[in-house]
C-alpha cells in the first residue's frame, strides 16, 4: 500500500514545482486552452440547453423569438400534448422494442460469432472468416439492399430493424481480438469437465468477455434509438415507424402537423396562445422526448466507449 | 431489498401511467357542434377506471351505451398489483406464494383491459372513431416485470422451495383451461340499433361465434340468417339513403351482409392443435411421463395455434375493418373478440411452465430420449424423410402473361404428388384468366400460339417434370431405406446427391422449359431448400456410423446460420447488380426486363444532362470529404489540448459533454439547427442582429450558399468529442516514464508535446487518415438527407443521397439500373482507394491497416 501513496505525493511535489516554474507563455498558453475548451463545450450543450427551455416555455413567445437564454412562463402543455398525438406511443414501443431486441439480437450474434471464429479445429475456419471480414469492404449498393430485402419479404416488417443485423463484421473482430486475449487454460479445464462448445461459451467465455459486451451493447443501442433512413425506405405502408422517424417527419411536414395537432387539442386551450401548439412547438417537444432517453443513460455507458474505443484502436 | 424497491416503483409508475391518454376520440364531422364539444379529446386509464362509457357523453348519444371498456380491470389490476406489492414486503413464505399470484394475475387483468380497449377500437360506432394509443400497453408492461422481479427474488429466498412438479401441474391446468376458451365467442356480429324497426330481426342478426363451431364448420352464414329473416328489405332498402349520410357510400354497406364468417369446413389446423393442447393437459398429471412429452407436446400446440389464431385475426381485420373499409364497422356491424389471442396466451403460460418445470428438476437440462449410437443416422434420415416431402409438395410455379402483355395473369402451382400419380392439372395446359377465360385461344393467333399449341408445349414439359420427379422420388427413397437398414453409407449418400443432382435438373428443366412469351416458371422455396437438406442429408449419412459428429464439422455447423444470414444480407444483393445491365421496371420479372447492355454506364459520361448532374454531386461528394479530410487532425490537437488541463474534473467534464453529440441522431441534430438557425425566431440571427453585425436577418437553412462549410461545421460539432477520445486512449498509453525523463532534462510543456506527445499519435492519426481517404466518397447519407431542402439541393448533394433521390424518393420516375450502375462504379473506386491506402500503409509503416 505504501508504493501507491508516495507515488502521489511525489506526482504532487512535481506538479507544484511545475506550477512555481510557470512562465508567461504557460499562463498565456493556460488562458487559450481553457478558454477554447469551455467555449467548444458550452457549444455542445447550449443545443440541448435551448431546446428545453423552448419547450417549457410559452408558444406564443417562441413563436416570437423572444426565449434567450432563460424560460418563460414555464409550463407543461407541449409534453402533454405530444403524449396525446396519435401513433407516438406506438412509435416508442416500436423505437424500445427495436433497440432492446436488436441490442440482444446483434450482441448475441456477434458475441458468439467471435467465440466460433477462434476455434482453430473448425473446418475451413480461415475461409469463413474472411469471406465474413470482407463484406465490410463492399457494398452492393442501396437498390440491390432494398430489392434483396424486398425479395425476402422484409418491406413493411418488423423484424428488418433485428435480423439483418445479426453480424456485423467489425463487432466480431472486436469480440474476437478480446477472446484471443483471454487465458485458454479456463476453457481447456472447462472442456476436461466434459462441457461442450456452447456451454463452455455461456459459462466461461460470457463472463469473462463482459466488458467488450457491454461496449457493444452500447454503441448497438445508440445506433438502434438513433436509426431512421431504414424506416423512410422500408416501411412504405406507414407500419412501425420509430420516434427518430416521426421526428424527421414532423420536420419535413410542419404544417399539416399543426393542424393535426389543434384538432386533438381541447377547443378551450386553443383560445391560450401561450398554450396552444404550433408546428415548432411540437417538433421541439418531439426532439425533446428523443434526446431524454440518451441523456438519461448516458451518464451510465459514457464511462464504457473509452474502454471499447481502445480494444478498437489496438485492431486499428 | 433493492428489488422490493423495484416493485415500488414499478407499482408507482402503473398509477402515473393512468393518467396517459389510452383512447383517442374523434367524433364525426358531421355532429352538430354541440354535440362534438361534449366529447373529451381522450381518454385516460384514470377515467375509463373510474367511470367507463359514462365519460362518453351517454345522455345525449343512447347509443354508445353499447360500448363497455371493461374499465373495473384496469381498478383490479392496480389493486392486484398494490397487494402483491404489499405481501412482496411482508415478506413471509406464506405470503411470498400469495404476492406470486396475485403479480401474475394483475399482469393478467390488465392485459385482459388492454387487449378489451384494443378490440373496441378502430371502431366507429355511429359518429365516434376510437383509437387506441400505444400507452395503455404500458401498465400490462409494467406488471410483466414487477411479476418477474417478484419470481425472480422468490427463486433466491431461503423458505420457499418451488418444484418441478408444481409448474409441471399448473402448465396441466393452464392447457386445459385453454381449451375452455374455445367455447367463448370469437366473432361478434349484429345489426346496430335503429336501423331495424322490427325487434326480431335484430334479434336474429345479432351472432356470436364461438371457436368450436368455427373450428366445426356449422356455424350459419350471416347472409344467409340476413335472407332467411328479410332484413336485407329492412336494412338495405329502406334505410339505405339514411346510411348512405352517415358512410358515404352505401355498396359498401352492402358488403357487410355478404362477408363470410367462416369458412363452412372442419379447420383442421385448430382441431389437430386442440388435440395436442389435451394431450399435454392430460399428460402432465401423469407423473411417470417423461417431462420432455408435455412441453414437446404444449409447444408444437402453441405454434399451431399461433399461426391459426393469427389467421383468424388478420383476416377478419382485413376483410371486416379494411377493405370494406371501416365504413363496415361505421354502423356497428361486428368486431373479433379477443378470445382467440386468449386461447394462445393460456397456451403460451402452459408452454412457459412446462419450461419451468424442466429448469427446476434436478436431472441435467436436456437428456436426448435417442440412444448415443442412433443419433446422428435419426438426424440424416429425419432430413431425408423432409426432403421426400417437400418433393411432394409444390415444387414449381407457372406465371402465364397474355399474348402480347407483360403482366401476370394467372399463376398455377404444381405439387410433385400430382406429377407423380400422373396428374396434369388443366390450367396449366389450358391457362385461363381469373375470370375462368381461356388466355390463348383459337381466334387470338397474337405471337404464334393457341390453345392447342399451349396444351403440346405444357404436356411436354410436364412429362419432363414427372420423369425427374419420379426418378428423384425413388433415389430418396431408396436412400432413406439404405440408411434404416444400416447398409453402406456409401449408398445413401450417392442416393441422396443424385437426388440433389436432379432437382438441381428440375430446377433447370423448369426455368429454361417454358417459352418466354407465354410465361415463365420458377421453382418455389421448398424446391431450393430440398437441396440443401439433400446434401446435409448424405452430409449426416456419411457419419451415421459414429457416437457423435466429429468436432471440426460440430463447430461448422454452428457456424452454418451466421454464414447463412452473411449470404442472405451481404452477397445476396450483388445478384442487383444485374440491373444496371437492363431498364429495369419495378414489379416485372427478370425475364420481362429489356436488357440495354452498358447503356447506362456510358450514360454517366456521354449524356449531357446526366453528366452535369454526376459533375456536380462528385464536385459537392469531393468537397465535403475533402473539407473534413482537410481537417483531420482537429481532433488530436483537441486531445492535447485537453489532455494539458491539469484540473481532472474539468478534463473530465468537457469530455463528457463534447462527446455527447456524437450519439444523438442527425434527425435531432436538425432539430437543433432549426431552433437556433431558423429565420425569425432563432437565437443566432437574433444574436447577430443585437451587436448589429447583420440588419436582416439571414436564412442560414433554407440558403445553399456555403453549404460545404455548413456541412463541415455541422459534422465537426457532432464528432470532434468522440474523435478526440481516440487520441486521449492513445495518450493515456505512453509511457508515462518518458515525460517524467523529459522534465528531468528539462524540457518545458512545448517540448513535451512536440517529441513524446505528438510523435505518439502520429500512428493513430496515419491509420485513421488512410481510412477516411479510403472513404472518400461514402460519405453517408443521412446528414445531408435531413439538411436538404429544395433552396440547397444542388450544393448539398453528395453521392448517396443523390442515388436515393433519383430513386427511391422519387416515385413514378426512378431510375433504378442508373443508380445501380452508381452503386457499382462507387463500390469499385473505393475499394481500389481501400487497396492503395493498404498499400501506401505497407510500404510507409510496414503494416497494412485492414
Amino acid at each position: 500500500m505504501a508504493q501507491p501513496i508516495s507515488e502521489k505525493k511525489r506526482i504532487y511535489k512535481l506538479h507544484k514545482k511545475n506550477k512555481v516554474k510557470l512562465s508567461g507563455w504557460d499562463i498565456a498558453f493556460n488562458v487559450f486552452n481553457y478558454t477554447i475548451l469551455t467555449l467548444f463545450t458550452v457549444a455542445c450543450i447550449f443545443p440541448f440547453y435551448y431546446l428545453f427551455i423552448n419547450t417549457i416555455s410559452s408558444n406564443e413567445l417562441v413563436r416570437l423569438g423572444a426565449i434567450q437564454l432563460f424560460p418563460k412562463e414555464i409550463h407543461l402543455e407541449n409534453y402533454i400534448q405530444v403524449l396525446k398525438i396519435d401513433g407516438i406511443a406506438e412509435a416508442a414501443l416500436v423505437s424500445v422494442g427495436r433497440t432492446v431486441l436488436g441490442t440482444i439480437w446483434t450482441v448475441a450474434g456477434c458475441a458468439f460469432l467471435g467465440y466460433l471464429v477462434t476455434k482453430r479445429e473448425m473446418w475451413l475456419r480461415t475461409l469463413w472468416y474472411r469471406l465474413i471480414i470482407v463484406t465490410m469492404y463492399f457494398s452492393a449498393g442501396l437498390i440491390p439492399w432494398y430489392m434483396n430485402l424486398r425479395m425476402l419479404g422484409f418491406v413493411d416488417n418488423f423484424f428488418v430493424y433485428i435480423i439483418p443485423g445479426l453480424v456485423s463484421p467489425y463487432n466480431v473482430i472486436l469480440v474476437k481480438t478480446f477472446i484471443e486475449g483471454v487465458p485458454s487454460s479456463l476453457e481447456e479445464s472447462a472442456t476436461i469437465d466434459g462441457a461442450g462448445y456452447f456451454t463452455v461459451f455461456c459459462k466461461v467465455i460470457v463472463p469473462l468477455i463482459t466488458p467488450i459486451l457491454a461496449t457493444l451493447c452500447i454503441f448497438s443501442a445508440v445506433g438502434q434509438w438513433n436509426s431512421f433512413t431504414d424506416t423512410l425506405m422500408l416501411m412504405p405502408s406507414g407500419n412501425y415507424y420509430t420516434l427518430q422517424f416521426l421526428l424527421y417527419k414532423y420536420q419535413r411536414e410542419a404544417q399539416s402537423l399543426a393542424a393535426l395537432v389543434r384538432t386533438t387539442q381541447d377547443v378551450g386551450a386553443i383560445s391560450n396562445l401561450a398554450i396552444k401548439q404550433t408546428a415548432l412547438s411540437v417538433q421541439m417537444t418531439v426532439a425533446m422526448v428523443v434526446v431524454i432517453p440518451i441523456l438519461l443513460v448516458y451518464p451510465i455507458f459514457q464511462r464504457y466507449f473509452v474502454k471499447g474505443i481502445m480494444i478498437g484502436a489496438v485492431k486499428g | 431489498m433493492n428489488k422490493r424497491w423495484l416493485t415500488i416503483m414499478l407499482t408507482v409508475l402503473v398509477l402515473v401511467s393512468m393518467f396517459f391518454p389510452f383512447i383517442q376520440l374523434h367524433p364525426h364531422t358531421q355532429l352538430e357542434a354541440e354535440l362534438s364539444a361534449q366529447f373529451p379529446s381522450s381518454l385516460s386509464g384514470y377515467e375509463i377506471m373510474l367511470s367507463d362509457v359514462k365519460a362518453l357523453p351517454v345522455d345525449s348519444m343512447p347509443s354508445l351505451s353499447i360500448l363497455s371498456f371493461q374499465g373495473w380491470a384496469f381498478g383490479l389490476g392496480l389493486i392486484l398489483m398494490l397487494i402483491s406489492g404489499i405481501l412482496y414486503i411482508i415478506n413471509k413464505k406464506s405470503t411470498l406464494y400469495i404476492a406470486i399470484i396475485s403479480a401474475l394475475s394483475s399482469v393478467l387483468v390488465l392485459f385482459y383491459a388492454s387487449l378489451h380497449l384494443q378490440n373496441i377500437s378502430n371502431t366507429l360506432v355511429f359518429q365516434l372513431l376510437l383509437t387506441i394509443q400505444g400507452w395503455a400497453w404500458i401498465p400490462v408492461v409494467l406488471a410483466a416485470l414487477n411479476a418477474f422481479v417478484v419470481f425472480l427474488d422468490l427463486r433466491h429466498h431461503e423458505n420457499v422451495s418451488i418444484t418441478s412438479v408444481a409448474f409441471r401441474k399448473i402448465g396441466g391446468v393452464l392447457c386445459l383451461l385453454s381449451l375452455l376458451c374455445m367455447l367463448l365467442p370469437h366473432v361478434v356480429s349484429g345489426v346496430p340499433l335503429g336501423f331495424v324497426d322490427d325487434a326480431n330481426s335484430v334479434q336474429a342478426m345479432n351472432q356470436q361465434e364461438n371457436l368450436w363451431t368455427s373450428m366445426m364448420g356449422d356455424s350459419p352464414q350471416l347472409s344467409t340468417i340476413a335472407k332467411d329473416n328479410n332484413v336485407f328489405a329492412d336494412v338495405l332498402t329502406a334505410d339505405l339513403a339514411e346510411l348512405e349520410s352517415l358512410s358515404g357510400d352505401a355498396t359498401n354497406i352492402k358488403g357487410i351482409f355478404t362477408i363470410k364468417t367462416n369458412t363452412a369446413s372442419i379447420d383442421i389446423l385448430l382441431l389437430f392443435s386442440i388435440l395436442l393442447l389435451l394431450l399435454a393437459g392430460i399428460l402432465s398429471f401423469i407423473p411417470k411421463v417423461d417431462k420432455w412429452f408435455p412441453l414437446s407436446i404444449s409447444t408444437i400446440g402453441v405454434l399451431l395455434i399461433a399461426i391459426r389464431v393469427t389467421s383468424l385475426l388478420t383476416i377478419n381485420a382485413g376483410d371486416m375493418f379494411t377493405t370494406a373499409a371501416k365504413q363496415l364497422a361505421y354502423i356497428g356491424v361486428g368486431h373479433v373478440t379477443i378470445a382467440p389471442i386468449v386461447l394462445l396466451l393460456l397456451a403460451i403460460c402452459a408452454a412457459l411452465s412446462h419450461l419451468l418445470g424442466l429448469q427446476y428438476s434436478d436431472s441435467p437440462y436436456f437428456e436426448n430420449p435417442l440412444p448415443e449410437g442412433v443419433r446422428i443416422r435419426v438426424v440424416a434420415a429425419a432430413l431425408a424423410i423432409i426432403s421426400f416431402v417437400f418433393l411432394m409438395l409444390p415444387t414449381t410455379t407457372f406465371s402465364f402473361y397474355k399474348p402480347g402483355m407483360t403482366k401476370v395473369q394467372s399463376t398455377v402451382e404444381l405439387y410433385g404428388l400430382g406429377t407423380v400419380i400422373g396428374h396434369e392439372p388443366d390450367n396449366i395446359l389450358h391457362p385461363t384468366d381469373s375470370k375462368g377465360k381461356l388466355l390463348y385461344q383459337e381466334e387470338e393467333k397474337g405471337n404464334g400460339f393457341n390453345d392447342a399449341s399451349i396444351e403440346t408445349t405444357m404436356s411436354g414439359l410436364l412429362s419432363q417434370i414427372q420423369w425427374v420427379t419420379i426418378l428423384s422420388a425413388v433415389l430418396c427413397a431408396l436412400g432413406i431405406i439404405a440408411l434404416l437398414m444400416k447398409k453402406d453409407k456409401r449408398i445413401s449418400m450417392t442416393m441422396f446427391l443424385a437426388t440433389a443432382v436432379l432437382r438441381i435438373v428440375h430446377w433447370l428443366i423448369v426455368s429454361s422449359g417454358m417459352p418466354q412469351n407465354i410465361g415463365t416458371a420458377n421453382g418455389t422455396a421448398l424446391l431450393y431448400v430440398s437441396i440443401g437438406t439433400l446434401v446435409f442429408a448424405a452430409f449426416f449419412s456419411n457419419f451415421a456410423h459414429m457416437k457423435a459428429l466429429p468436432k471440426k464439422y460440430r463447430l461448422f455447423l454452428m457456424m452454418l446460420p451466421f454464414l447463412v444470414a452473411v449470404f442472405l444480407f451481404s452477397y445476396l444483393p450483388l445478384y442487383g447488380w444485374s440491373y444496371s445491365f437492363y431498364n429495369y421496371k419495378f414489379g416485372l420479372p427478370m425475364s420481362q426486363q429489356e436488357f440495354v447492355g452498358l447503356k447506362w454506364f456510358a450514360e454517366i459520361f456521354t449524356n449531357v444532362g446526366m453528366r452535369n448532374n454526376m459533375i456536380r454531386v462528385m464536385q459537392n461528394t469531393f468537397a465535403m470529404s475533402g473539407l473534413g479530410l482537410l481537417t483531420s487532425w482537429m481532433p488530436m490537437v483537441f486531445a492535447i489540448l485537453l489532455n494539458e488541463v491539469s484540473r481532472a474534473k474539468f478534463k473530465k467534464f468537457v469530455q463528457i459533454f463534447t462527446t455527447l453529440p456524437n450519439f444523438i441522431s442527425w434527425a435531432l441534430v436538425f432539430s437543433f439547427a432549426m431552433t437556433i438557425f431558423s429565420l425569425d425566431t432563432g437565437i443566432f440571427n437574433k444574436f447577430l442582429l443585437s451587436i448589429g453585425a447583420i440588419d436582416q436577418p439571414i436564412a442560414w437553412l433554407n440558403s445553399g450558399n456555403h453549404m460545404w462549410l455548413k456541412m463541415w461545421g455541422w459534422s465537426t460539432w457532432k464528432g470532434l468529442g468522440w474523435g478526440a477520445i481516440m487520441y486521449l486512449a492513445a495518450i493515456a498509453g505512453i509511457d508515462q516514464e518518458l515525460y517524467e525523463a523529459a522534465r528531468v532534462d528539462g524540457a518545458g510543456r512545448w517540448k513535451q508535446i512536440q517529441f513524446i506527445t505528438l510523435p505518439g499519435l502520429l500512428p493513430t492519426f496515419f491509420v485513421l487518415l488512410l481510412l477516411s481517404i479510403s472513404n472518400l466518397i461514402n460519405n453517408g447519407m443521412e446528414q445531408y438527407l435531413v439538411f436538404q431542402n429544395s433552396m440547397n439541393k444542388d450544393t448539398i448533394e453528395v453521392l448517396d443521397l443523390f442515388v436515393y433521390n433519383i430513386t427511391i424518393a422519387s416515385k413514378g420516375t426512378s431510375l433504378y439500373s442508373f443508380g445501380t450502375a452508381i452503386g457499382i462504379l462507387k463500390t469499385i473506386f473505393s475499394v481500389t482507394l481501400l487497396f492503395g491506402a493498404n498499400y501506401a500503409s505497407k510500404k510507409l509503416r510496414g503494416e497494412s491497416i485492414v
